[in-house]
């Protein structure tokens, strides 16, 4: 062809215009915040108060899991990162701060007539040494084994303080988040579970360790050791309305949201 | 009208056969004379291959279709209350216009009959399918090639094959339904020889729009027409020499002279 | 003038059914060159054929995985295609037009409700179901079987109806005039003379099951060793990548692209065999 057509052009332009406009998708107010399911319900929470203290500042909170909100913040797709446990070596370069800590629950169906673990018996099932609840003083079943995905803080935190270098085992039925965990614990009577302490509920029972209660008091008073930093993580120092939402996060306020969600506030000055 | 002497195979009396409320054959009345050929002929649409289906019930497969009258096989009821289908097709047999063997092989197509009516020694089966296969006049030009699908055959050699096939089953009665206008003449010659060959064992009915055809291989003729209330009827039922050279009616005269089509 | 819109509209259909090919191509080669590393550093033969898959320790190993997707998709296939085979051959020679005209606008319905749906309510009700009656914690091969047993229900029944329809209608007569009941007459003429569409039928089917996720992802249960028994929950190629895609990265990532190639390579083996066995005909 030697002359180009002019529909052609048109098509063309209209195409060229259109991957930009895409790419001018993302609204500049929006704070957005991705990562550990286990933070997710909090940040909601206090997503929704900042909204209603400081009309017109949207804060868009997603899930993911920790390990891909972590990457979310690396990549630029997220302004704050939620994590369920402590950052690892490649992740010291990020900014972060603690905004909470949470007790990791063991959790049973309430049809179980088994109330009380030791840290050992958790892990010897989880590593498949158990098999049978028998074993762990309950009625004669095999016991279904239910644990999260490996990019889950939540199963970080369940690695370091439980599995103390031994491994998950490879027939554990895996799930997505917090709240499958427990809706099929609630639903399974043989299985068991860990999930955010703060997100027990009366659907599942949650094991004492060695006697002691799981429960935001005996966190704090050190007794019950299942516990794990909430933390939000941010690529560097946070700037403008990512930087009041963190401040409202930690201060007074935000705080009192999260103490009566069942989280126990952070220790003072734990800003890295 | 048989001749004297000779038993009528199948029989109708007041025939008539309604396709739901469509009234398609009336006051059929005739007697098939048995090991001989009966030739039914006539224009196109005016009835012929319903009157034929009516022998072995494959009207029964249109939806809404319905007899009254009488309809006799050796004396019995082909209607009756009792009467099976499936039973009564092992006894009539039929070979369509088109020759459509079956995807397998050429004697699986012709075997296939006996095998679903119990018989399952191969021996035996290997027996039908030879004695079939050679009074259809096709067991020299297939003997060694019997595993070859039955598609790989000539037309004229696939209607052979069709009518072995049907012969397999051991009818009696054998309806041709226009078995020979899909075919070349020279195969049309075969089966009409085989025609004449069979009718020394067998009951023959033929529906033809091929009066030479007629003519040339049938005992009897059956001339049709439809009437002026658009259904079909017997117009002329006699010995195939006298219909063509002494027609009573003049309808028949007019079809054979070529008057109309 | 004429002949110049002429070219002008050739060029732009040949435009557009270039950018559909680019398209598959650009995927193509996206995932060979994002997972091909991993073969290289893993070997092929340990990444397909290792038991472990454990990114966290460096483990890449799919085995498992592929025995999931067989024997979930074995699974769809045995309880599937019986049950499609016989709803086509009851929809072409049994069902009275009353039914046939309920029959068919639910099966196309079937055909039309998302996976995801089909997922929830596997989870809601098969789960539970085999956990209670049959055994073993519900999300398991058989759960996954289930689902994509219905799921493929639609494509193996309206593509084998298609194919006995297409039938000559004088291989039914003729077989009948033999004196074969109406069942003789299905199971020795019909079925196999539509043995290559309904068996193409059951590929297509097949090949929707290997390449489902979201109906599945909530009922397999996940686990990653290998299973022993149908009721063990088990982990497919396809589940594999949508659970851990949203958080990978490095040679964990490219292991996830790796786990496509190896699904891309069967899905074309499958179809493959399927146009293989249509042109037979």
């Amino acid at each position: 062809m030697r002359k180009t057509s002019p529909a052609i052009s048109f098509l063309t332009i209209c195409l060229v215009c259109l991957v930009f406009a895409s790419s001018c998708g993302r609204q500049n107010a929006d704070v957005i915040v991705a990562g550990s399911t286990s933070v997710q319900p909090y940040a909601e929470i206090l997503a929704e108060e900042y909204e209603r203290l400081y009309p017109g500042n949207a804060v868009d909170v997603q899930g993911g899991g920790s390990a891909a909100g972590i990457t979310a913040v690396q990549s630029g797709a997220a302004d704050i990162g939620m994590s369920s446990r402590a950052l690892k070596d490649g992740e010291k370069s990020l900014w972060s701060v603690e905004i909470a800590k949470d007790g990791l629950a063991i959790v049973v169906n309430p049809q179980n007539p088994v109330t009380d673990l030791t840290l050992e018996q958790i892990r010897k099932i989880y590593s498949a040494e158990i098999t049978d609840w028998s074993e762990a003083g309950g009625t004669r079943a095999k016991i279904h084994i239910i644990t999260r995905e490996e990019g889950s803080g939540t199963r970080s935190a369940f690695e370091d303080l439980v599995m103390a270098g031994g491994r998950i085992s490879a027939g554990a039925i895996v799930q997505d988040s917090n709240g499958t965990v427990r809706q099929l614990v609630s639903s399974d009577k043989n299985s068991i579970g860990f999930i955010s302490l703060g997100l027990v509920d009366g659907t599942v029972k949650a094991v004492s360790l060695g006697g002691v209660e799981a429960s935001a008091a005996n966190i704090e008073n050190g007794a019950y050791g299942l516990s794990r930093p909430f933390l939000f993580v941010c690529l560097g120092e946070p700037e403008g309305r990512a930087r009041q939402f963190i401040d409202f996060v930690l201060s007074g306020e935000g705080q009192r949201v999260l103490t009566h969600e069942g989280l126990i506030p952070r220790a003072e000055g734990a800003v890295k | 009208m048989t001749e004297p002497g000779q038993k009528a195979k199948l029989e109708t009396k007041d025939l008539h056969l309604y396709y739901g409320a469509y009234h398609a054959l009336r006051d059929i009345t005739m007697d098939i004379p048995e090991r001989a050929i009966t030739a039914i002929i006539g224009p196109s649409g005016c009835g012929k291959s319903s009157l034929l289906r009516v022998f072995n019930r494959m009207n029964d497969l249109i939806p809404g279709a319905s007899v009254r009258g009488e309809v006799l096989l050796d004396g019995a009821p082909v209607y009756g209350k009792d009467t099976d289908a499936v039973t009564l097709r092992k006894k009539v047999g039929m070979v369509f216009q088109r020759p459509d063997v079956f995807p397998m092989s050429i004697y699986d197509n012709v075997v296939i009959g006996p095998r679903h009516h119990g018989i399952r020694r191969r021996r035996r089966l290997d027996e039908i399918a030879e004695k079939s296969l050679t009074r259809a006049a096709l067991w020299d030009e297939v003997k060694d090639i019997l595993k070859k699908p039955g598609s790989s055959l000539a037309p004229g050699q696939q209607q052979r094959l069709c009518i072995a096939r049907a012969l397999a089953v051991e009818p009696d009665v054998i309806l041709m339904d226009e078995s020979c206008s899909a075919l070349d003449p020279e195969s049309t010659m075969k089966i009409e020889e085989l025609m004449l060959d069979l009718a020394e064992k067998y009951t023959i009915i033929i529906v033809t729009h091929n009066m030479e055809q007629a003519r040339r291989v049938s005992d009897m003729s059956a001339f049709m027409m439809i009437d002026e209330n658009k259904v079909g009827t017997l117009v002329e039922y006699a010995p195939t020499m006298r219909l063509f050279a002494n027609p009573k009616d003049k309808r028949t005269e007019d079809y054979i002279t070529g008057r109309f089509g | 003038m004429r002949r110049f819109k002429e070219k002008l509209s050739g060029r732009i259909f040949f435009v557009l059914a270039l950018s559909s090919i680019s398209a598959l191509a650009l995927i193509t080669v996206f995932i060979v060159a994002k997972g091909a590393p991993i073969f290289v550093k893993v070997g092929v033969r340990d990444f397909v054929f290792g038991m472990s898959w454990a990114p966290g320790h460096g483990e890449f190993g799919i085995f498992p995985m592929i025995v999931g997707t067989l024997s979930v998709t074995l699974g769809a296939a045995v309880l599937g295609v019986p049950l499609g085979i016989c709803c086509s051959i009851f929809l072409t020679e049994f069902a009275p037009s009353v039914l046939k005209s309920v029959f068919r606008p639910a099966i196309q319905l079937l055909a039309g409700i998302p996976s995801v749906v089909y997922g929830f309510w596997g989870l809601i009700f098969v789960v539970p179901f085999i956990r209670d009656r049959i055994g073993g914690p519900g999300l398991s091969i058989l759960a996954g079987s289930v689902i994509l047993a219905i799921m493929i229900l639609p494509t193996v029944i309206m593509i084998s109806e298609v194919s006995i329809l297409a039938l000559p209608r004088q291989y039914k007569q003729n077989a009948l005039a033999l004196g074969l009941t109406h069942w003789q007459t299905i199971r020795s003429v019909m079925l196999p003379a539509a043995k290559s569409g309904i068996v193409a039928a059951v590929i297509l089917g097949v090949g929707r099951a290997v390449g489902e996720t979201m109906a599945v992802i909530m009922v397999l249960g996940n686990a990653v060793a290998l299973p022993k028994s149908i009721l063990d929950p088990v982990r497919t190629l396809t589940t594999n990548i949508g659970i851990e895609m949203g958080y990978a990265s490095g040679e964990h990532q490219q292991a996830l692209f790796a786990t496509g190639i190896v699904l891309f390579i069967l899905i074309m083996i499958l179809n493959s065999a399927a146009q293989f066995i249509t042109r037979r005909k």
